[in-house]
Formats: structure tokens, sequence, C-alpha cells
């Protein structure tokens, strides 16, 4: 039971967004290059601490919390899940989004640019459950003449090693931009999209009822996920795969940050503009216009002419619904990520090295509003952020979001960024509003890291 | 600094010693949810010819058999079975249907009960039969099922004819009732 507390605590207490609104251009931090390459850190050099730099655990379920079935509140479990199953939206949503950085660093380079890289392992997981299937499984099919579709029925699956490296250069007191190069190294992959086709059943003529499969379509490409041998599947054929052994491919970030006036900033990032080409192990689920009635066998009782009905109906239906399996190389995109934000700075410092630089001046404050969408094949979708970002003291940094997305109108955020020395430690959540009730949560958001920043006074 | 301190009390506040209401994951040995499917089965549409050789000999039994072997993937689910048999006789005669499950020794296993019986010249007819739950798991062995049809002797020794138009119907369905539930 504890184990699926821990679970349930963690499946919940995570953005299954991949949004990291609250790190977005959050005091510096040199994982903010990682969001958008053009942001502007100040720092000599870094070094992230070897697997603690950012830890980021994120996913969740849009359909219900866990509160809304485990809540010790006297109603049976029974009514619970019913109602639960009742608000179950025309289509919703689960995923996991797990990243690690291994390795971070980055130096400022004599021309003044800013050198950053390092290497992360990323797991990405994501389905769209369709209403439909969901009453077919509660409900049965009982319910004569109603369509069930599986539409709207898509998931992704991934996981990957990316190794990277950026340039984040200041063209003038106005502008800086810049760029990170990436090497995707994928351990597995797999996509279903597109996918269509109505189950239902009906009255039949010849029998009680008729069931019918029409109009299926159903392509699944899977790298890496279906293998002759499991055995093979060891720790140090999950490193070899994710160290470059793997499935690569190449992607892009590009992004800037503009001061419109003395103390309005803009700045904007497109992540993941990238491609995997998958060769290895490589394997193609295809059904293409499927259609199937079945009223029943039909028995003739003629031992001249004995039939072997099952053999018969499963040859029709193997004909009429061909599942083919194609081993043809293909390419997968990764869901492309876009950042916006327009931020105003006002207050004057306590201390000279603050960190928030606007035409090379120094404001405590700053307050904004971010815009993040990602684009992807199986799922795409848009959140708005006001932001309010306040360095405290010369040790500390906090930041304050408000979040709207598809999960809620009520998100709110929080980031802690410390500094003693060249000791830097962040620690960054949201919907804290459910955090007296993290079981009552759908989403929010953790991540920490750890890194060493030697500014030029250190 | 105090402001570190304020801030690190705030949190660990907030982070522990709230950061639940009261939830008992026990209750999922509570959790049971009941589905029921319906599924198309076997269907038969009888003349006169079916029931006589080749010296139109009136023949009393036929039999056909369907080799469907039952999965046991849902074994633990499965409480139920409910049978839906719908005839249709014009025939001046009764028959009797049996139908019965054969493991793959050929050994008879169950056997549906009680037998679907059709009396002579009747329209729609619907029989419901059940395989309870103290049944179940005998079916998961089955390999094959039997379908046995006798012709019942009539009252007046009249026998069918080459030439007897009549008509006998069977449709039938199944619902399956699951318990998805903890096991």
């Amino acid at each position: 039971m504890r184990k699926l507390q821990i679970l349930v605590l963690l499946v919940y207490a995570i953005n299954y967004s991949q949004n990291k609104q609250v790190l977005y251009d959050f005091a510096g931090l040199p994982q903010t290059l990682m969001m958008n390459p053009g942001a502007e850190v100040d720092n000599k050099f870094h070094i992230g601490f070897p697997i603690l730099s950012q830890i980021s655990v994120q996913g969740g379920f849009t359909g219900f919390s866990t509160y809304d079935i485990f809540a010790d509140n006297g109603v049976d479990i029974n009514d619970k899940i019913r109602d639960a199953i009742h608000g179950f939206g025309k289509t919703e949503f689960t995923m996991v989004n797990q990243q690690l950085e291994i390795l971070s660093g980055g130096y400022r380079l004599k021309n003044n640019d800013y050198l950053s890289f390092g290497y992360y392992q990323e797991l990405d997981f994501l389905a769209k459950i369709p209403r439909d299937l969901v009453d077919l499984f509660y409900e049965g099919n009982t319910n004569i003449g109603r369509r069930y579709s599986m539409k709207k029925m898509t998931a992704r699956a991934e996981m990957l090693g990316v190794l990277h490296v950026g340039l984040s250069k200041k063209i003038n007191d106005k502008w800086q931009i810049g760029g990170r190069a990436k090497i995707y190294s994928s351990v597995f992959n797999g996509k279903t999209k597109q996918n269509k086709g109505t189950f239902y059943t009906e009255y039949g003529t010849n029998n009680i009822y008729k069931h019918n499969l029409e109009n299926v379509d159903f392509l699944m490409q899977t790298s890496g996920m279906f293998l002759d041998d499991y055995d093979d599947v060891t720790p140090s054929y999950v490193q070899s795969k994710l160290f470059f052994g793997g499935n690569l491919g190449l992607g892009l970030d590009v992004g800037f940050t503009h001061h419109l006036k003395k103390q309005w900033t803009v700045s904007g990032s497109i992540q993941d503009i990238g491609f995997i080409y998958n060769t290895k192990d490589v394997e193609t689920y295809q059904i293409k216009h499927g259609y199937y009635q079945i009223e029943g066998i039909q028995v003739y009782f003629d031992p001249n002419n004995p039939e072997d009905y099952w053999k018969d109906l499963k040859d029709d239906f193997d004909e009429k619904i061909v599942l083919d399996t194609i081993y043809k190389k293909y390419i997968s995109i990764r869901p492309v990520k876009l950042n916006g934000a327009v931020s105003y700075s006002f207050g004057r410092p306590y201390y000279d090295d603050c960190r928030f630089l606007t035409s090379n001046e120094l404001y405590t404050n700053k307050l904004g509003f971010h815009l993040y969408s990602t684009i992807g094949a199986v799922h795409s979708y848009l959140a708005a952020t006001l932001f309010y970002e306040r360095r405290v003291t010369k040790h500390l940094d906090t930041k304050f979001t408000y979040t709207l997305d598809p999960f809620s109108y009520s998100n709110l955020g929080v980031g802690l960024s410390t500094q003693f020395g060249a000791f830097n430690t962040y620690f960054i959540a949201d919907n804290l509003l459910k955090l007296n009730n993290v079981y009552n949560a759908k989403s929010a958001n953790f991540q920490l890291g750890i890194n060493f920043i030697f500014n030029n006074k250190n | 600094m105090r402001y570190l301190k304020y801030i690190s009390i705030f949190l660990i506040s907030f982070l522990i010693k709230s950061c639940t209401k009261d939830v008992d994951f026990d209750q999922i040995d509570d959790a049971s949810i009941k589905t029921e499917y319906i599924s198309t089965l076997v269907y038969f549409n009888l003349t006169a010819t079916n029931f006589l050789d080749e010296f139109n000999n009136e023949i009393t039994s036929i039999g056909d058999i369907i080799d469907a072997p039952i999965s046991d993937e849902s074994q633990d689910y499965l409480e139920k079975i409910e049978f839906t048999i719908i005839t249709e006789n014009s025939f001046d005669r009764d028959f009797l249907v049996q139908i019965a499950f054969f493991d793959k020794n050929n050994t008879l296993i169950y056997t549906l009960q009680p037998d679907v019986y059709i009396p002579a010249n009747t329209t729609t007819l619907t029989t419901i039969i059940e395989i309870p739950e103290t049944d179940i798991d005998v079916i998961y062995n089955t390999e094959y099922f039997g379908f046995i049809l006798s012709l019942l002797p009539s009252s007046d020794g009249s026998v069918i004819s080459n030439s007897d138009t009549s008509t006998l119907n069977l449709k039938s369905s199944a619902k399956l009732f699951f318990n998805f539930r903890k096991i």
C-alpha cells in the first residue's frame, strides 16, 4: 500500500504538460538556457552537480484525481468510480515525462558568448483516451445501436538520451540570441495516431444481434519495442542505446531575448525542432479500411459437408480486418515546444549584483506574461502564465506564477533559487492550491537541482 | 537570512504537515465494476430435407460441432453467462436441442440445462438458460461445442415428408456478466 501511495504521489504531484513555466527565465539559472538558448545569463561558468543538476518528473491525468476515488468520506468507492466515469470528458489524457540531467556545464567565451553543453535522459509517455472506450469497458455493449468510436485514441512513448551544445550570443544591448544543437539517441519509440473506426451492435436479420466494425484505420509505428529476446534488455543495453547506440536523430533549439524599452523585455524560443530516424528494431502495424460484420455462426447440420466453423470465422475476420506488419524505417518528429514571454522590470536593487539586467539597469522586480505551447503529432496544447519574480536578497530569488492550462484555471506556482558563493540550489513546484491535498490534484510540477555557478566575482 | 528561515518554515509546513487529506487506499478491496457484454452466437434455418436421409426416411437426431476453445483470460472476472435462444417452428413436430461442451479429450464436461424444448407450430419462443457462477470454471476446459437436435415422435405417427415446406429456425446470443474486482 505504501508503494501505491508513493506512486500515486509521484504521478499526481506532477504536471503532464512539460510546461516548466516557473523555470522559464528564472533567476538566471543555467537551466533557463535549456528552455531558451537565447536567455541571458551573466555568470562566468557553471557546472551542474552530476545527475542532480535537474531532476524533473511530470505527469498526470485529466480525467479524475486520486482523491475523487479514494477519499475516506464514507461514500462507497463504487459510487465514486461511477461519478468519476460520468465526469469523464470526450477525451482525457494521461501523461508522464521524466528528465534527468546527467551532465551540465557552460562557460563564457572570450568574445562574451556563453557556451553551454550537457547530456540528459528523457522518458515520455502520453495517451489520449476517448470516452467511448471507457464507456465500452464500464457499461459493456448492451446499449444496442450505440456507436463506440476509437477516433481520438492516440499515444506516444519514447525514451532517449540527448547530447547538446548551445551558444547564447549578445548582439548588442537590446538583443541576445541563441541556439542549441542536439543529438538524440532513442532507446525506444512508439506512436499511434490517425486511428479511427466504429464498433456497434444492432439487432440482426438472421440472428438476434449483429456486431459491426466499420471504417477501421490503425497505424502504430514502433522501434526498439518489439524485440526477439527481452532477456537482452539489461541496464547495459539501455545505457548503450542512450549513449548513441540507439536510433539517432538531430534537433535544434533557437531563442532570443529582446529589450524593447528600458524596462520591457520580450523573449521567445522554439525547442526540439528535430527528428529521429528509426532504423533499428522497427515494426509498424497497420490496418487500412477494415470492415467486418458478424451475425454469428450458421450451423448447417450437414454430416456430408462438415464445416470448420471457427477457422472459417477467423479467416473471414483476418481477410476483412487485415493487420499488416511492416519493417520499414521511419522518421519520428519530436514534439516542438514554443515559449514566448513579455516582462516589465521595476524597483531598484538593494545589491549591486542583482541579475535582472535590462539595458544594463538593475531591478529587483519583474512582472510578466508567458505563453507556452507544445505542438506534436499526437497532442498539442496551449498554456498561459502570469508571473512575478523578486530578488529578495543577493542569496535568494523567488518567482510566483499563475497558470491557465487545459488542466486547471487556478494553478499557482512558486520557485526558489538560493546561491551562497558558487553553490546554487533551486526548487520549483506548482499547483500550490492543491498542496493542502495533493491527492486532489490532477497535475503539479516539481523540479529541483544543484549547480555550481561562478560569477565574475567568485 | 531571515527571509530564508521564514520561507523554509512555510514550505516545510505546507509540504509535510498539510499535504494530504484522508484517503483510504484499502477501499480498492471493495471496488467492483460490473459490466455486461452481449455476443451473437449460432443460428440455423432448417427445412424438411435436414431431417430426411437419401431414402427420404426420417432422421430422428442430427448434430454438428463447433471447434471454439474458450480462453481462460477472463476466468477471474466472469461470473455468469446467460444464453438467449429464440426459436420458430412451423413443423407439426416437437424438437429438442441439446448443447454440450467437450474438452480436448472429447469428454463431455458440461451440458446446458435444461435442454431447449421447441413445441410444434410455435412462433417466436424465447428460452433463457444460465450457466451459474458455480459452474463457470468447468467451461474453461472447453475445446468444442456439440449441438444435438432431436426430432421428437409425433403423437399420431405421422412423419416429415419431402414436400413439407415447414421450417425450424433458431437464433441465439450470450450475455456475459463480468465483475472486475481485486482478485
